[in-house]
Formats: C-alpha cells, structure tokens, sequence
C-alpha cells in the first residue's frame, strides 16, 4: 500500500483510492461540493483543491480523482490551497443569490459554512447575476430554486447511478444551465426522489412539505427506524427542540409532530438513503390517536380495563392472540414472557401494500410493509394467523386484523394505538404508545437490528404494551 | 425515424461496442437534415432504437442551439453572439433584423417565410459579424448587406 503525507501526518492507503477517500478514512477534513462517497467523481467544483509538494514547489489539483501514490507529500490548507479555494468560491458564488435569511437550507448549507470558512468576502463581480427560474416545480414534491443551484450534478448522478429512474438532466448550457426533469414524468415516478434534497448541497431543492416550515436549528433529531417495511431503513425524526416549545394554545402538532424525516446513514442497511415513503412518516404517526380505554364501547380507565382483561383471561379455556409486526422486540419478549405459555399466538401483518406504492424493489423497499415482521416471527414463528372455531378469547395487538376472523362467541382484549371503528367492537380496549413515544428495537428482513428511540411523551391514559403484558399476567396466573 | 434506420446501422459500426449511447447526436443531426427539425415521434424512435433514457436525449437537444424542436421558416438567420461578433457589433446587427423581420429571437414570421435565432460562435472569427442562412455564411454584415440579403429572400 502507497504511504502518503497528509498535512505532515503519514498515512498508509490502499492503491487505487484517492487522496480524497485517503484523507477522509484518515479523519483529514477536505472540503467538497460535487462528490459524494456513493456517487461517480465529476470533479466540476475544484472546491476539494490540494497541494502536492514536487521539486520544491506546489501544484494543485482536485482531491477528489487524485490517486495516492507513494511519498505523496499533500497540504489541504496551505497558502496556495487557501487561494484558489477563496478564487474557487468566487465563482461558485457568482450567480448564487446569498439569499440564506430566507434559505430552508440555511444552519446546514455545504456553501454557507464554506464560505465562512474559506472566502468570507463580497463578491468581486461587477456584472449583475444571471437570473434563472425560482420555485420551479421540479415534481410534486420537490421545488428548484435555480439560482441558488451550482450545478455540482449531484441530483442528477443520484437518479442515473443510485435511484436509476434518469429522471434529471442539466439542460442548456454554461450560465444558462438549468437542472430539469425529463419530459416523461420519470422523476415523478422515482420513489427515491427526494433523497436529492439531501445530497444538494446548497438550497436550490426543497422538499415542498418542509418548505418554510421551520428553521433547521429550532429542530432537533432523533434516531429511529423507518417502519414503513421490512428493510428498516434508519432515519432521524426532526422535530422542535424543548428549549424553543411554541408556546401558543394550538401549536400541539408543532412541538409535538414530526417536521420531517432525514436518513440516517447506516451502512449496514439503508446506506445513505431513504425512500419517499420514509419521508411521509409523519402522516403515518400523525393519524388520530386512540386516547381512552374502552369496555364494549364505553370509555373506562385504563385500571378498570386492565382488571377486567385478567378476569376475561383467567376465566378463558382456549385463549388465541395475534401480535403485532410493529411491536418492538422489547414489548415482544415481554408478552413471551409473561404471556407465551398462556396463549397460542400468531403474528399478523399490521399493514398491506398500497394501492400505488412501489411493492418491493432491488434498491430498498421490501414487499412486507412491516417493520418487525423478522424480530416477532423469531418468537412465534411464521404462521399465518388462523383462530381456531373453539377459540373463546382472542387478543389483538395492533392494527391491521380482521374481527370477522374471530369466532363470533369469543371475547376480544384489543391493544391499539389508532383511532379506528375496530376498538369499540373488542369487550376490553386499551390504547397504547406508538414507536415515536419509546425506545425499543425491531431485527429487519435480513437479521439486522436497529434501535429507535423517543422524541415524545405518550398521551395520558395510554399505556406501553410492554407493562400491559405484564399487568394482564400479574392475576391471570400465565407465564409467571 | 425508420427510414434512417439503416444509415445509423452503418454509423454504428464507426463506434466501439458500448458505446452506442455516442449515436444520440449524430442520429439526432441526421433526423434534422431529414424533416428540418426533430418531432416527438423521432425522441421517442431515438431512445428506442440506442436504449438510451429520454433524459439523454432532451439534454442533448437543449445543449446545442443547431438542433431543434419546431420547424423553422423557409429561411433560417442564425445570428451570432459570440464574443468576436459582439465586438464587431453582433447586437446591431440582431436589433436590425428583429426591427425589420418584426419578430424576436426564437419566432417565425407569420408567413412563415423567416425564422430568426441567436446561436452561439459560428467559427468564422475572422469575418465577422456573421449571419447564417440556412447553410450558407453572409460575413462582414452591416445594416445595408442585411437590407439587400432580406430582400433577395423576400
């Protein structure tokens, strides 16, 4: 292996990789606007400029396609590099509006902190800046701002190497260049789109349901997993930092919602990507909440609830429960434990494919729409849930279950954290937290598992199912 | 488009194997020397027949100003607003024929007789400002040439 010294350090680094890819395994900042470690090198932004010491002198080049080579001598700051980094961003900036105050992008702009690090000064054109189109619709999800566009490619890399739906092209050219769609809607149908929001790295495309939602610095992530399908994808939850609570009367869905969802790169799984899907998760656990403990209907506390769910099960003969694909691992080892021997269960698939959504994929998207179908199955095994006509006590876990499968005679526990018309039809209900509301983990399609944790406070007079199992098991005499 | 299909089976061969994705813009010069413009069906009949995605096609077409979309007039003024025609008075000579054909840049007379664009460096520095008509090159232009040229077209 070529060894190489990076601003004085020595590092050793595999042939064939580059002094950008050396310096980064290395921990050595270089800066970068066009390349991306999972897309192609266009080299087109020269921002990622080095020195080379050679006879006493320094040339420069691009980091990002030099190979490393051996007793390579490199500086990624110094005084030339400073230089032509500063004459670099001047151009990058030629057309580029400044307009950060009303920026989304602003607080996590590549350009911003950039050019704070490495420019600092006005522009030196004279000449006016090219105008280009604002709020460009570029899908039904997606705004282009094309002044603020550098034409790094990025997006349009993303779409012809990762999402392969050739959806964006640049058209025309040089100053009058413009990202655009194709005209056969291929963008639109890219079910990896937004991911480009991410990847650019100035302001110029924007997800239209973030679009002037909030400054990014008021918002504060949390690690979680995707559970809109198998795959599991890690994600980060934005949403209002504590210390900046609105504190207005009806501002409940601003503290308290997702603003948006972000990938979280985990090799093991999703890499650096989501799919759109991924970025709806906020509809998913924004749908009405089942707050209230029901028996047959009328509301009760969730004491009464849970005294009358152990009487129902100490006094059952045959008791069937069908858990849910969206329990953590967590709340399923807890019913096993206190509840396993006690019942026959099943596991049920608590959400089916939608009409138009993408099934299942060679990127990410798996056809089982459930995030632990793995991690429960691992507990209960694979059959399709099937009650028996003798059953006289079913309990259901989630949402997603068919009553009609339930022998008509049989009493039904229901634990459910939705609203839905199914909670007042069960003899005992009580509503639980959803994954937004504790830590826990689900196993993925492929024996990977990943960690979730919590970004909100459950509402009152809900309960984890992971303390209802063992509060149903205290009296009944199950497992323990 | 079908009709071409075996001239470009003959352009193919010129080009390495894999690389017939390069073919976009031959095929596409040669569709424009055969119908004057390229139509819909002849995007479509490209992708198809290279196996290239539409959006090659269409970034192809939008970065060279000698292909296009629509058919032009009978007459096609190609001025130039490079930076050697500029400085020989290349926007005079543009304002002229828009003052006289009375249309704008990218337009066509309404007896569809003249078709006016704006083009990039038409490689003939040495002569200009130059105004091409369809395939012929009018150098050193000035007001009184384009009068006479227009004319001659009428």
């Amino acid at each position: 292996m070529p060894r190489l010294t990076i601003d004085g350090r020595e590092i050793e680094a595999p042939a064939g990789q580059t002094v950008m890819e050396a310096a980064k395994a290395a921990g050595i900042f270089i800066p970068y606007f066009c390349w991306h470690p999972e897309l192609s090198v266009p080299g087109n932004c020269r921002i990622c400029v080095v020195g080379v010491e050679d006879k006493g002198g320094e040339w420069v080049d691009i980091a990002c396609n030099m190979p490393v080579a051996e007793g390579m001598v490199v500086y990624t700051n110094s005084d030339k590099v400073r230089e032509r980094r500063k004459a670099t961003l001047q151009f990058i900036t030629l057309n580029h509006p400044v307009d950060c105050g009303i920026c989304d992008k602003a607080g996590e702009c590549t350009l911003q902190d950039y050019h704070y690090e490495y420019n600092g000064e006005r522009s030196v054109s004279v000449d006016s800046k090219v105008h280009a189109t604002k709020h460009y619709d570029l899908s039904a999800r997606i705004v282009l701002d094309n002044e603020r566009c550098i034409q790094c490619t990025r997006c349009v890399r993303f779409t012809r190497e990762v999402s392969m739906s050739f959806g964006l092209g640049m058209q025309n050219r040089a100053d009058h260049s413009l990202v655009r769609a194709a005209e056969d809607g291929s963008f639109e149908a890219d079910a990896y789109s937004d991911n480009v929001i991410d990847i650019c790295p100035v302001g110029a495309l924007l997800s239209r349901s973030f679009l002037h939602k909030s400054r990014v610095w008021y918002l504060k992530p949390a690690a979680s997993v995707c559970p809109g399908c198998a795959r599991g994808c890690a994600v980060n939850l934005w949403h209002r930092r504590p210390e900046w609570r609105l504190r207005a009367a009806d501002m409940r869905a601003q503290n308290e919602g997702i603003q948006r969802v972000t990938p979280l790169e985990n090799p093991a799984v999703n890499g650096p990507w989501i799919c759109n899907k991924g970025r709806d998760l906020a509809k998913v656990f924004g749908r009405a909440r089942a707050e209230v403990s029901m028996l047959k209907g009328r509301p009760a506390d969730l004491h009464g609830a849970l005294a009358q769910a152990r009487s129902l099960l100490a006094s059952a003969r045959k008791p069937v429960a069908v858990v849910s694909s969206w329990g953590s691992n967590e709340e399923l080892a807890a019913f096993k434990a206190a509840l396993g021997s006690r019942f026959t269960t099943f596991v049920k698939a608590d959400h089916e494919p939608q009409a138009g959504e993408v099934l299942e994929d060679a990127i990410l998207i798996r056809a089982d729409k459930n995030p632990n179908t793995a991690g429960a199955r691992a507990l209960f095994g694979d059959a399709a849930p099937a009650i028996p006509k003798d059953a006289d006590l079913v309990l259901v876990w989630g949402e997603g279950f068919d009553f009609r499968l339930i022998p008509p005679e049989a009493k039904i526990v229901y634990l459910n954290a939705w609203l839905q018309p199914e909670n007042g039809h069960a003899d005992v209900f009580i509503p639980i937290s959803i994954q937004t509301e504790r830590d826990g983990h689900y196993t993925n399609f492929a024996g990977v598992t990943s960690a979730f944790s919590k970004c909100f406070a459950k509402p009152v007079g809900v309960a984890d199912a992971e303390a209802v199992f063992p509060a149903l098991a205290a009296m009944a005499g199950g497992g323990q | 488009m079908k009709h071409l299909i075996p001239e470009f089976e003959k352009m193919k061969q010129r080009y390495p194997e894999g690389f017939e994705s390069s073919l976009v813009l031959p095929c596409l010069q040669r569709i424009q020397e055969d119908r004057g413009y390229v139509a819909e069906e002849d995007i479509v009949g490209v992708m198809e027949y290279l196996h290239v995605p539409r959006i090659q096609v269409e970034e192809v077409l939008s970065y060279y100003t000698m292909l296009r979309r629509k058919p032009v007039g009978r007459f096609h003024l190609q001025a130039c607003r490079n930076i050697a025609c500029s400085m020989r008075g290349s926007e005079g000579i543009l304002g002229h024929l828009v003052a006289k054909l009375g249309i704008q840049p990218g337009e066509t007379t309404p007896d569809g007789r003249f078709t006016l664009s704006v083009v990039e460096c038409l490689g003939s520095c040495g002569t200009a400002p130059v105004v091409m008509v369809n395939e012929a090159y009018h150098e050193n232009m000035d007001a009184q040439k384009l009068d006479k040229l227009i004319e001659e077209l009428r």
